[in-house]
Order: C-alpha cells, then sequence, then structure tokens
C-alpha cells in the first residue's frame, strides 16, 4: 500500500498539461527529430576551437604573436595647393610563425581615386528629383582627383620593389619570403590632393574658412600603412570601402611634419623640438598647463590666433614627434592651421600626469574654450577606472565641423557654436558626448586593437557603452555644466533607446555579428544595439561587480594586442562564471528582440475534497481517496470546485489533511509562527520575443505593498513560449508588472502588465494636452 | 519662452530612435502610422533629427529656425508644416488626403511631429500609400522609415529618394 502511495505521489508531480499531452499523443502524427534547438546551447558552432594563440579563457595564449611596423616619415602640407607630399621607410617584423611571401600595404586615400570602386558599388534608380548640387557633381563636374600617386617603392639598399595595386590595397612584391622571425624595411614616396572633408564626409582632410582665406586640416590615413597578418585573418586585406574602418599593427613612429612656420601643429606622439617650434611665451604657458590640474591653460591664445590669420608664412617649420619606447600606437594622426587656438591641463591618472589638450579655431568658441579640455579630462579617469590606466602623455581633442573620428592620441570633434557664438543644448552636449566617444577611442580600438575592418562592433558598441558610463560620470562630476538636468542627457545606452531598431523591420536589420560593410544601419548595428546590451548585461544581468571586473579583466588582457569576439564573450564568462551564451547568441549572432510579458492569471484556494480533474484521474485508474496519501487540494475560482466559503480562509482551517499534518510534525510554538497563505495564483508568463532575459516582475497586493522577484534567465531554458509560477501570500494580488523599469529592451510593453492597463497612447496624450479635453 | 519638455510617460508606440555619436552621421527619420479605431483616425508621429530639419528650412526658405532654443523663430513652425506638405504625403485609395498638424515637441536632439488624418472610414478602404520624401532633398542617404499599426498588424517601409512610397493594401 505504501508503495502505491508513493508511487501515485510522484506521478503528482507532473503538470497538468504534460498529462493532456499524454492523452492526445495517439492522435498527434511522429514529429520529425531535430538538433538541439535550445536558446542555452553553448556556442561550440560559432565559435572556433580554441588553440595555442587563443585560449579557451578568452586571454591570449601561449604562441600569441603579432606583428610590428615601425615608420620613420617625412611628412610635408603643401598648403597653398591642398597637397600632402610623404616619405617613409617602414620596418615589419615578421613575429608570426608563418613565412610571408609578400607584403600588403593599405592605400586608403584610394577611396577617394577617380577610378574607385566604391562609388560604385551602390544601386539606385532614378530619382523624383535631383538636389542642383548632387546633380552638377553627378553629371556636370569632374570627380575630385583624390588618391595616392606612388612615386617610388624601394628595398632598404635603394633598389626598386615591384608591387601591385589593387584599390585601396598594395602588394609588395618581395624577392625573397620574410621569414618567421625576421624583419625586413622598404621606403615608399607619396603625394596626393587633400579633400575637403566638410564636402563629402572625408575622415580627414581640411576646412576652407572663406572670411580669412584659411584652412584647418585634421589628417589621416595620410601614409601607406601596413596591412594586419594574423592567427586568424592571415593578411587582412578586405578592401577599404568607406564603412568598415581600419585594422592595423602596433608600431613605433617618428614623424618630421614640414608645414607653413606660422601654423600650429599637434599629433601623435611625443613632440621633440618643442623649443624649436614653441614661442618663449608658449613655453612658459606649456610650463603652467603642466601644473594646472583644475583648468586649462591657454598656450595660443584666441587673440594670437586671429592675428596669425591674417597673415601666411612662406617660411617653413618642421615639427617633430616620435612615440615612447615602450608605447607603440597603431595609426598616426595630426591637425594643423594657423587658425588654431591652443589650450592644455594636467590629469592625474594614478598618480601619473597626463596632458589634456584642446585645439580649435576660433570659430569654436566660447563653447571650446569652456568644454573640450574638461571633456578629455573627464573622459581620461572614467575610461582608466573602467579599464586601465591611460599609458599615452597626451589626448587632444581638434574641433572640425562636422566630425568626430579618432587616432592615437589625438581625435577631431564636432560642436559648432553659431557665428554669433550662441549654441543651444543640442550642440553643447553634442560636443561633450563626441569628445567623450572620440577620446574613448583611444582604448578601444587604439590600444585594445580589434580588427574594425571585420567587427565594427568591437570597438564601436564598447567605446559607445563605455561613453554611456562616462557621460553619465561627467554629469556626477560637473553638475553646473549639465544643469538644469539632473543626470547626462545620454542617446545611447539606456534599453528603451534600442526598441525602435530592434523592433524594426527584419529585412532590414542584420545581427551585431556582421562586417559593417553589409548592414543596414551601421548606427544602431555597431554602436547602439551593442552599447545597450552591455549595458544591460551590466546592470540587470551580471551586476555591477561581476560586469566590471569582466569588462577590465578583458580590456587589461588585450590591451596593446589583438582580439576577436570570441575572446571578449570568452573573458567576460571567464571572469564572472555567469554563462552568458545565450545572450552572446541572441543579441550578438541573432536579430531576435526581447517580448516577454503576463499572458493569464488563475486564483486558487486550499480546499478539502479533490478537484474535478483528480477524481477523473482517479476513477481512470480506479482508486479511491482511502487509497491517496494525504494530499491538499487547490480549487479554482471560478470552477466547479470553487465554492464562496473557500476564500480567505488559512489552508489549515479548509483542509483537514493538512491540519493532520501540522498536528503530527509541528509543535504547538511552530504552528504559532507559521503564517499561513490564504491566496494562491497560478501566473503564465509567456516569451513572444526571441531572446531569454532574466523575467523581472513585480507583485502589488491589496495592501499597496510591492514585492519584486527576478527569476534568472534560465527559467526559459525547457519552455521558450511560456512557463509558469504559482505564486502564494497572505494578500490578495491586485496586480503583476514584467520588467517594471524598462531594464531589458522590451519590445512590446503591452502585454507587460496585468490586469492589462488602458494607458492613453502618446499620440492621445499629446492631442489631448494641445486640444484640450 | 519655450522650453525642452521632459518626458516623464512609458512610450509605447514611438520611442526615440537612434543616430550616431561619433565616426558618423546617419541620416534616419522614423515615422509612426497607426490606425486609432476609437476616432476612425490615423495618427501619424514623424521624428526627425533638428539638425537636419533646421538645415532643409535654412536652405529652402532662408530661415535660421534655432528649432528648441530660447529664441525660436515664431515663423519656424509655419515653415515645417509648409515643408512638411510638400515632403510627406498620405494617399487613401490612392487619393491625397489632408491631415491635420496638431503640433510638435522636442525629444533631446529630435523633434516629433504630430498629424492626424480623422475619419477615413477605415473598414471601406483598400489601399493607403505614404509618400516619405523628407530630407531626401538634402541628404543622399536620407532614410525614412515608416511603420504602420493597424488593427494589431503591423508593416515596415524603408523609404528613399529612389524609393519614396510605401503602399499597404488593406
Amino acid at each position: 500500500m505504501n508503495k502505491i502511495k508513493y508511487y501515485f505521489a510522484s506521478i503528482l508531480f507532473l503538470s497538468g498539461a504534460v498529462l493532456m499531452a499524454q492523452e492526445e499523443e495517439g492522435k498527434e502524427e511522429r514529429k520529425p527529430g531535430h538538433y538541439n534547438q535550445s536558446r542555452f546551447k553553448q556556442l561550440y558552432e560559432e565559435f572556433s576551437t580554441p588553440n595555442t594563440y587563443r585560449s579557451a579563457s578568452g586571454a591570449p595564449g601561449p604562441d600569441y604573436y603579432q606583428q610590428q611596423a615601425d615608420y620613420v616619415m617625412d611628412i610635408e602640407l603643401d598648403d597653398k595647393n591642398a597637397k600632402l607630399y610623404g616619405e617613409e621607410t617602414i620596418t615589419y617584423y615578421n613575429n608570426s610563425p608563418d613565412d610571408l611571401e609578400f607584403l600588403w600595404v593599405q592605400l586608403d586615400q584610394n577611396v577617394r581615386a577617380k577610378d574607385s570602386k566604391s562609388p560604385l558599388r551602390n544601386g539606385g534608380g532614378v530619382p523624383l528629383a535631383y538636389r542642383t548640387s548632387s546633380f552638377s557633381s553627378e553629371y556636370l563636374t569632374e570627380p575630385f582627383e583624390g588618391g595616392f600617386h606612388i612615386d617610388y617603392v624601394k628595398d632598404a639598399n635603394g633598389k626598386p620593389l615591384s608591387y601591385t595595386i589593387n584599390q585601396t590595397m598594395m602588394r609588395i612584391n618581395i624577392p625573397n619570403a620574410l621569414k618567421s622571425g625576421q624583419q625586413t624595411s622598404f621606403s615608399i614616396k607619396w603625394w596626393y590632393n587633400i579633400p575637403n572633408h566638410t564636402i563629402n564626409r572625408a575622415r580627414s582632410g581640411y576646412e576652407y574658412f572663406a572670411k580669412d582665406g584659411n584652412r584647418a586640416y585634421v589628417i589621416a590615413q595620410f601614409f601607406p600603412r601596413m596591412a594586419v597578418y594574423s592567427d586568424v585573418e592571415g593578411w587582412q586585406n578586405h578592401q577599404f570601402w568607406g564603412s568598415g574602418e581600419f585594422a592595423l599593427p602596433f608600431g613605433n613612429y617618428e614623424v618630421n611634419i614640414t608645414v607653413p612656420a606660422d601654423h600650429i601643429l599637434d599629433a601623435t606622439g611625443v613632440l621633440q623640438n618643442r623649443k624649436e617650434v614653441f614661442t618663449k611665451d608658449m613655453m612658459k604657458r606649456y610650463e603652467q598647463a603642466k601644473k594646472s590640474y583644475d583648468k586649462p591653460v591657454l598656450i595660443v591664445t584666441q587673440e594670437e590666433a586671429e592675428a596669425a590669420e591674417k597673415g601666411f608664412a612662406e617660411k617653413k617649420k618642421t615639427w617633430k614627434f616620435k612615440t615612447e619606447p615602450g608605447q607603440m600606437v597603431r595609426d598616426f594622426g595630426f591637425a594643423t592651421s594657423r587658425k588654431f587656438i591652443w589650450d592644455m591641463q594636467a590629469v592625474k591618472i594614478s598618480g601619473k600626469d597626463v596632458m589634456a589638450v584642446s585645439l580649435y579655431p576660433k570659430e569654436g568658441n566660447p563653447l571650446w574654450e569652456d568644454l573640450s579640455t574638461k571633456a578629455v579630462a573627464s573622459t581620461l579617469k572614467s575610461y582608466s577606472e573602467h579599464t586601465f590606466d591611460y599609458p599615452y602623455h597626451k589626448a587632444i581633442s581638434v574641433h572640425a565641423k562636422n566630425q568626430g573620428m579618432e587616432y592615437p592620441m589625438i581625435c577631431w570633434n564636432y560642436g559648432r557654436p553659431r557665428e554669433d557664438g550662441t549654441y543651444d543644448d543640442r550642440t553643447k552636449y553634442g560636443m561633450i558626448s563626441v569628445i567623450i566617444h572620440e577620446v574613448g577611442h583611444n582604448f578601444f580600438p587604439m590600444i585594445v586593437n580589434s580588427d574594425e575592418r571585420q567587427w565594427g562592433w568591437m570597438d564601436e558598441g564598447l567605446d559607445t557603452f563605455m561613453q554611456y558610463v562616462a557621460e553619465q560620470e561627467f554629469g556626477e562630476a560637473n553638475p553646473d555644466v549639465i544643469a538644469p538636468n539632473d543626470k547626462y542627457p545620454s542617446r545611447r545606452g539606456e534599453p528603451s533607446k534600442i526598441v525602435p531598431y530592434m523592433s524594426g523591420d527584419q529585412d532590414y536589420i542584420s545581427p551585431i555579428m556582421s562586417n559593417p560593410e553589409n548592414v543596414y544601419q551601421l548606427g544602431p548595428n555597431a554602436y547602439g544595439k551593442p552599447a545597450t546590451a552591455l549595458n544591460i548585461l551590466r546592470e540587470t544581468v551580471m551586476g555591477r561587480e561581476l560586469f566590471d571586473h569582466a569588462f577590465k579583466t578583458y580590456s587589461q588582457r588585450w590591451k596593446f594586442k589583438h582580439p576577436t569576439p570570441e575572446d571578449f564573450f570568452r573573458t567576460m564568462e571567464d571572469a564572472s562564471a555567469v554563462d552568458l551564451d545565450w545572450y552572446w547568441r541572441g543579441w550578438f549572432y541573432t536579430t531576435d528582440y526581447v517580448d516577454i510579458g503576463v499572458k493569464d492569471v488563475k486564483k486558487y484556494y486550499v480546499s478539502n475534497k479533490p478537484t474535478k480533474e483528480m477524481e477523473e484521474y482517479m476513477a481512470t485508474r480506479n482508486l479511491t481517496e482511502a487509497d491517496l496519501p494525504p494530499l491538499v487540494y487547490l480549487a479554482e475560482e471560478g470552477s466547479e470546485d470553487y465554492s464562496d466559503d473557500l476564500k480567505g480562509k488559512a489552508p489549515s482551517e479548509t483542509s483537514t489533511t493538512l491540519k493532520a499534518y501540522m498536528m503530527d510534525n509541528m509543535t504547538e510554538e511552530e504552528r504559532a509562527k507559521v503564517q499561513e497563505p490564504k491566496y494562491f495564483y497560478e501566473v503564465t508568463f509567456d516569451k513572444p520575443g526571441g531572446i531569454p532575459m532574466p523575467l523581472i516582475v513585480e507583485y502589488t497586493y491589496a495592501d499597496g505593498t510591492t514585492e519584486n522577484v527576478t527569476y534568472p534567465p534560465e527559467i526559459w531554458r525547457k519552455n521558450d513560449a511560456e512557463v509558469k509560477r504559482v505564486i502564494s501570500s497572505q494578500k490578495e494580488l491586485v496586480g503583476i508588472v514584467v520588467d517594471p523599469k524598462l531594464e531589458t529592451a522590451d519590445i512590446d510593453t503591452t502585454n507587460n502588465a496585468w490586469p492589462l492597463k488602458d494607458e492613453k497612447s502618446d499620440f492621445d496624450q499629446f492631442k489631448e494636452k494641445v486640444k484640450g479635453k | 519662452m519655450k522650453k525642452m519638455k521632459k518626458k516623464f510617460f512609458v512610450v509605447l508606440m514611438v520611442l526615440p530612435f537612434l543616430a550616431f555619436t561619433g565616426a558618423h552621421k546617419f541620416y534616419v527619420s522614423v515615422t509612426n502610422i497607426t490606425y486609432s479605431a476609437k476616432d476612425d483616425a490615423l495618427q501619424v508621429t514623424t521624428r526627425i533629427f533638428i539638425d537636419d530639419l533646421e538645415k532643409v528650412l535654412q536652405e529652402r526658405y532662408g530661415i535660421d529656425a534655432g528649432l528648441a532654443t530660447e529664441w525660436e523663430a515664431e515663423l519656424a513652425e509655419q515653415h515645417i508644416k509648409k515643408y512638411l506638405r510638400s515632403k510627406f504625403v498620405v494617399y487613401l485609395d490612392e487619393k491625397p488626403v489632408t491631415y491635420e498638424f496638431l503640433g510638435r515637441e522636442y525629444d533631446n536632439d529630435v523633434v516629433i511631429c504630430y498629424l492626424e488624418i480623422a475619419k477615413i472610414n477605415f473598414s471601406e478602404r483598400s489601399s493607403i500609400t505614404v509618400q516619405n520624401e523628407v530630407l531626401t532633398d538634402l541628404f543622399d542617404e536620407q532614410q525614412n522609415i515608416v511603420h504602420f499599426k493597424w488593427h494589431n498588424k503591423k508593416k515596415s517601409f524603408v523609404l528613399v529618394r529612389e524609393n519614396n512610397k510605401g503602399m499597404l493594401n488593406l
């Protein structure tokens, strides 16, 4: 008898749904088998097998290697004709285990060559109408004469080297393979026409100021640069089409730049001949700036810049820069103009001084003198705190119209006041945000050197995530600057802000894990969505402590190295003990979205009688109540098992078996302490969205109290569509809200509440406001 | 003095969309067209970047609109209306219909315009077409995204200069 009871008791654990399914089984056609489709399946198929170059932990492996390219360059700017001339010697170190039969060099300027294939790769028909300027540039005028003109490529002995140019890539046909562990040097001489970057959104070039006839140059991608050779791509020689940015090896740089003598210039690297290029006044002010930790000191004043822009020096000056030993960079950029105002201040990063620097024409004032260097300093502090100490000696923010582009130690940023010097909040916050973002790029990808050509999100997404954190910290540190806002108005990062993208037309959404050339909207794809995904991971899935440690571990493992997406994904798990394969899969490998709701709520009360369903079940098995172990039954309100007298009673009042159990197993004292729940609910949560997320629920009771429960995402692991929970309470449950604080980027919140809320739409609220009731 | 309006309520249908920070600017507007059975009306909200809209007002009408600033031009709304009427057209059964411009508000760097097409006899209609050429006169890369919602159904279009119309067969 006892055996039967236990057997029966174990059957009772099966849910009603399963019992019903068994009854229906006979009628159904047999379904075909399938592979493991669990959303919690590990990413073994997506990830490559770990090897000795890259470990399963996400850290560099024992055989990890990277190539090195050192550059010695002489550059000259022809300011009258906007041409740039250069000569470089590249020393390339083959640290790979492979012998290289040829070398690949990147010629990024060729994307603007007349024969560039870049403009030919996009389709498009005849529009209803052309803008006159577009029509003119398309059909009436010759295209810009851009692109590198290569004068020669020579080996270390001055003998010409054969080369082949394929669009933006140049193969150097070295006569003998460069053996593993060896190095080689070769020289290239070139020139190109500098584009006006304000016309066709080039990442570098000049802006022309018609009023004073001067140009301000922000110069980058200005020299033939070595491509990356690595264990994951071999040569990264995917063409530069325009969207996929750069993949560059680290190296030491020695660069001499000759410009008109009245130009003010700053660049990547340490200025070697400060005394030659600075006036005595500038030297004095520079010494002050090095000791000024609270505000910038002007090295060149607006008055001096305005005086300079009236002239045009025929004489030249050479500015010499060099990177410091052990502090390699992956690229080089510079800005130069006679229009530049220049300010600097010192920032303490873990006891070391770093200079925060700004260069701007007077057109940037008063905004730039007030906020640029402040934003640079704040960014260096925030990012260093969350990743690693900023290793370079300076970070420069240059004002260039419509720009937002990053290079080691230097970046170009927009944010221009109107001509009368007034500016709106949009311009102000746009400027602070872009400075934080571009200075932040020093960390990702300048130091944590991911492959931008292949994975736009690895630097843009991580940087936009850190930008959000740094913006919030900027707001906390500078309440006067952001007043009357009480927090910094970040444009990206908050979960709700990615909803329009993730709920959009699936035909026009690509997974984050896509090449930047092939996505429909690079902004949300490579910036907004990964930044939001990381923010949700930090705030909601992992918590700040676990996330911050793991994120820092990734940054430190991969600084001055070349990480892949898997190195990031693996490290985040390795350092936190949180299995995140489901998260990477949902957010990064698919275009799935989050939509979780509350579907149904049933009320139950404890009853002394078996329910009808239970009775039927017993009848089919020829059992009577006497055959059963002591059981407690729950009757659903409104069903035939229910009667009003069950409502609001303590279970032990209603159920004699329960009462007996308590008498047998508890002392009087223990019984007195028991707080018996009087209300029982079966809540069904459903998940129309593909991404499993933590199920965050707020329960509200009749007395106004609330209870918040977060069920881990694994609650969805065995049932992807819906899941039930039983809630017991001494108080009546009056409301359930899923994701009450909008933490998960749930794309449809109309199904998030029980009882359903009849909320007025945005539109109706606005209409009421303008029209009155 | 016009003040930037802060939003406290939960935005369900229309949410801020993303543009750019960082390396590149993206030219996008997002329009939601929702059928309200209660009013038998099409409720339209269109979200456009303030700086892009200002630029087009400057180029076409020569006004410095100063949107969302303290000194916003008095003519601004009139010109926004004028511009929208020329660039945003809704057709019911392939015939253009007029809409009421209810007003606009600002959210960060975006202006949200509210338009309503009332009493449309929805049940008797066989198609709704939207032609959205907003900012395509200024930016070659402009994408105008339109989301239709009616009776729990959804359909989206991405409209560009060469393909400026989306048609919904009911």
